[in-house]
């Protein structure tokens, strides 16, 4: 090693990757005016055939986001959306309930090519279901017959409102009510499509269910809605992973996320986030401001989150579990990576309010470049939370001497019975450990990526199978370049 | 609010302080009360506060006498104890005969403006630095200035005894210390607070502490008020290169206890430590929001905060560790450990890191819980009854915080406050 600063300036390299993912497609969109009002909202719902209740739904919740403030207190500043230059509703022409990929806009397929992620590959092979979002309506949603023949439903959003009304109304906005936040509301008047998932009782779900949203039109807000129920004793793992072509502009996703976990009931969900981050002057970019929540509902339930985040401009997101059924458990493992000049304040929420609730919670946060890394966390045991446990551990690791890694975790207990831990650190990759893998014979690149591997494992390795390979691709193509 | 009523009524000795409390006075109209909704105060419930009429009388409570202070002396500070009354110094029970070449101890109201400006007054602690502040200098009553002469090492550690005593009404009471601790000049502070009576007061102790090169100072707190007043303090101190600070918080009383000690580097390889241990019950309400904040290179921090909770109690901790950029090098570790002992005691802690160097080693650690009940049975097989074991595990966490005191008088009063706690608290669980 040459000059005592190269690893840092090779980390620089590694994590100063290019975004791959930054192109787009030219498919004919359904062109909604900029803006928001009561009629675009009107429009939307008639749009999409929706009955009277959800439009009322919409209109109560724009009503209140009408009188609510945009929140100021993430440690994270940028040029705030213009709400009114916003198109609230895009979708392909191509028309949605393809029977095959035959019938897929051929350029929207390449686009999936080129992202790597073949869906009918992956359909033959991996025998995963894919409910692939482009821009806001799903286009193709596969292996439904088979998901059929488990009592599993796995479809649109919208579709789910048409065929299951009964159960969309009763559990939409039960764990997140639109008024919960300003960007919550926001999505409950204007979600465009998302997804449905409902695993009935003494089911496991018999493949990995999982969506791939991708941002494709200039200016166009995503406003994606999921809602999973899992019944008593079922299991059912979730994935979702995104990435978006480059664009100038900032592009606001405001997702609402809703988990449901009865008696005995597990889900997992997992998200790798791959937008894109804005270029090294920081313009441009995702603000990913998404709202996630599961609600563990039952006696014995269990909801795990998992997320990768490397993408966005600003990330805003606190996956969060409510702990409401005795011995219920919450889990929650995240890697976020910034560079340039992403910022991210993400971290989660664990409320425990039943007796012998447990909750986990591994956080690593990586910085280079000029970026922000927040993590941001809470732990609250409510009064009758007996023996409840949690324990926390956030590390951060700083590439470079302009970014930042920051931690706050809000820490609250009224029940002496409970117990909780939190640690966190905050360090560099060591030269000692760099030069250490170099005397064993590897490269420095190859010893920045294993150190690097090894701080975000522990996260990985909670992934399922799919995913983790995606991953280790990612986080491949994120070292790429430095090598040389 | 009824702070903005107050008359300040203006009394002789104060008028250095005017200019500086009309100003501040005049601020106030301005400011709104700190409510939940501010970040810094949200856990903290201010509504006892507001719920008296408080006036900013202090009369120098002549009824204080040698009978009253007895109890408080340390033999170790025979010749270096300040008594002040209600924030105001008494004279005839002070015992200060220290070296003047060693120390001067002076009287701010004696300082001209020019003094105090090189002195640094309201440098750390400018009058608008918040709503507390604003109100302590609008009331302040009183200011004193310590300062250690270079290469001075004072071995007897200075007592500054700051004694409250009642007026039928809720009153107002701040003062200000001045601290100077020049370059390779060691000594040691004990800054006590207690109360004669059961008096409701408000009391906003500021105390701005300069330590410079090679210097030394070891900062106990101590502050066993009766469990009515309101006690908001503001330790800020600001450490040279090479400069070393050691602070050990030690509070037991007061219904409202509200400490926001903040350390400033402002040179390079600095050495501090910022410890505190809060025993707590009934209604008491105890927050401490401290600031560790690395500017330069090289600095080792270390910060122990324990809290004990019982009855109603309800604890706040706010710790944040800064490390601003190009502070490389900096070795900072910060632990909150609370024993949360009863049904209706409450804990918030958010132990706070932003770190912008990378070459650094920052961790902290928070913990929540009862005792282990492993540890109360392996006690209770070795024949001890569950009460007692109880009381020696609680007595035991809280005395790690006190170890590190080295005045003896000290740490042999704090160790029989704190049996006295854990005896009368675990008590009443059985």
């Amino acid at each position: 090693m040459s000059e005592v600063m190269s690893d840092t300036d090779k980390l620089h390299e590694f994590i100063g990757e290019e975004y791959k993912y930054g192109f787009t497609t030219d498919v004919e969109y359904d062109e909604f005016p900029k803006g928001l009002n009561e009629d675009i909202i009107r429009q939307l719902s008639a749009i999409k055939n929706e009955p009277e209740w959800m439009l009322e739904f919409r209109l109560k919740a724009f009503r209140a986001w009408s009188e609510m403030e945009e929140p100021q207190w993430f440690n994270a500043s940028y040029v705030k959306p213009v709400f009114d230059q916003i198109q609230y509703y895009s979708a392909p022409k191509s028309k949605p309930s393809l029977e095959s990929l035959d019938e897929l806009d051929p350029a929207i397929k390449d686009t999936y090519d080129r992202l790597g992620i073949p869906l009918d590959e992956q359909e033959r092979l991996a025998g995963v279901a894919v409910d692939a979002v482009f821009d806001s309506v799903s286009v193709f949603t596969s292996f439904k017959e088979k998901l059929a023949n488990a009592g599993v439903i796995f479809c649109s959003i919208s579709e789910a409102i048409q065929k299951y009304p009964e159960l969309v109304k009763k559990y939409m906005g039960s764990v997140i009510p639109a008024r919960d936040n300003f960007y919550s509301a926001l999505n409950s008047a204007v979600f465009s499509d998302g997804s449905f998932t409902y695993v009935p009782k003494d089911t496991i779900s018999p493949m990995e269910l999982s969506t791939y949203f991708r941002i494709n039109n200039m200016d166009s807000g995503q406003f994606e809605r999921t809602l999973i129920i899992a019944e008593e004793n079922s299991f059912v793992s979730y994935l979702e992973g995104c990435t978006a072509p480059m664009f100038d502009t900032n592009q606001l996703h405001a997702a609402v996320v809703e988990l449901i976990a009865m008696d005995g009931a597990e889900i997992k969900y997992s998200t790798i986030q791959n937008w894109y981050s804005g270029d090294e002057k920081g313009v441009g970019g995702i603000y990913n401001f998404v709202t996630k929540r599961g609600l563990a509902k039952g006696n014995g339930s269990k909801i795990s989150w998992t997320q990768l985040e490397t993408g966005s401009a600003v990330t805003l997101k606190y996956p969060s579990v409510i702990l409401q059924g005795d011995n219920s458990v919450g889990e929650f493992y995240s890697v976020a990576v910034t560079s340039k000049r992403q910022q991210a304040d993400t971290g989660t929420k664990m409320i425990h309010l039943g007796k012998n609730t447990k909750s986990t919670i591994i956080s690593k946060g990586i910085s280079a470049g000029e970026s922000q890394n927040s993590y941001r966390g809470l732990v609250k045991i409510g009064k009758n939370a007996e023996n409840a446990r949690n324990y926390s551990q956030c590390d951060s690791m700083l590439i470079g001497q302009t970014c930042g890694a920051h931690t706050f975790p809000y820490i609250e207990s009224a029940n002496p019975t409970g117990k909780i831990e939190h640690e966190a650190t905050t360090s560099r990759v060591g030269e000692e450990q760099i030069f250490y893998l170099q005397q064993r014979g590897m490269s420095e690149q190859d010893a920045i990526s294993m150190i690097v591997n090894g701080f975000v494992k522990e996260v990985l390795k909670e992934l399922p199978m799919e995913f983790a390979i995606e991953a280790n691709k990612l986080l491949d193509i994120k070292l790429e370049g430095s090598v040389g | 609010m009824h702070f903005k009523d107050l008359e300040f009524t203006s009394q002789p000795a104060l008028d250095w302080v005017a200019p500086y409390a009309a100003k501040a006075a005049h601020a106030l109209e301005s400011l709104s009360f700190p409510t939940k909704k501010d970040e810094d105060w949200r856990f903290t419930p201010l509504k006892t506060l507001t719920k008296h009429a408080f006036q900013s009388v202090n009369s120098e409570a002549k009824s204080v006498t040698e009978e009253h202070v007895q109890k408080y002396r340390l033999p170790e500070s025979k010749e270096s104890t300040l008594v002040l009354v209600n924030g105001v110094i008494r004279e005839d029970l002070s015992s200060f005969s220290l070296s003047t070449e060693a120390i001067t101890v002076k009287r701010l109201q004696d300082m001209t403006p020019a003094e105090l400006d090189e002195a640094g007054f309201q440098t750390l602690v400018p009058v608008e630095r918040d709503y507390f502040t604003v109100l302590h200098t609008a009331t302040l009553t009183s200011g004193y200035y310590l300062h250690v002469h270079k290469g001075a090492k004072v071995e007897a550690p200075i007592h500054v005894l700051n004694i409250q005593t009642g007026s039928a009404t809720p009153y107002v009471s701040s003062f200000r210390l001045l601290i100077h601790v020049e370059q390779e000049a060691e000594a040691t502070l004990i800054e006590e607070h207690v109360s004669l009576d059961d008096s409701v007061y408000l009391t906003i102790p500021v105390m701005e502490t300069f330590v410079q090169k090679k210097g030394r100072l070891n900062h106990l707190r101590i502050q066993r008020e009766n469990k009515s007043c309101f006690h908001i303090s503001r330790p800020i101190t600001s450490l040279e290169g090479t400069a070393e600070y050691h602070s050990y918080t030690i509070a037991l009383g007061a219904h409202l206890f509200r400490n926001e000690p903040q350390i400033i580097q402002t040179g390079e390889e600095v050495d501090f430590t910022l410890d505190g241990l809060i025993l707590i019950d009934g209604d008491q309400i105890s927050d401490t929001h401290s600031v560790m904040d690395h500017r330069f290179s090289h600095g080792n921090s270390h910060q122990l905060h324990k809290v004990v909770v019982h009855g109603n109690a309800h604890s706040v901790f706010n710790g944040k560790i800064f490390v601003r950029q190009d502070a490389q090098i900096i070795d900072s570790f910060q632990e909150n450990r609370n024993l949360l002992l009863s049904r209706d005691g409450i804990v918030y802690t958010k132990p706070q890191l932003e770190i912008f160097a990378d070459d650094v080693q920052c961790s902290h650690g928070a913990t929540i819980g009862d005792l282990d009940p492993d540890e109360v049975f392996y006690l209770q097989s070795r024949g001890m009854t569950e009460q007692k074991a109880k009381e020696v595990l609680t007595y035991a966490f809280a005395l790690e915080t006190i170890e590190n005191i080295e005045v003896e008088s000290v740490h042999t009063f704090l160790v029989d406050e704190v049996k006295a706690y854990t005896s009368r608290n675990v008590a009443s669980r059985f």
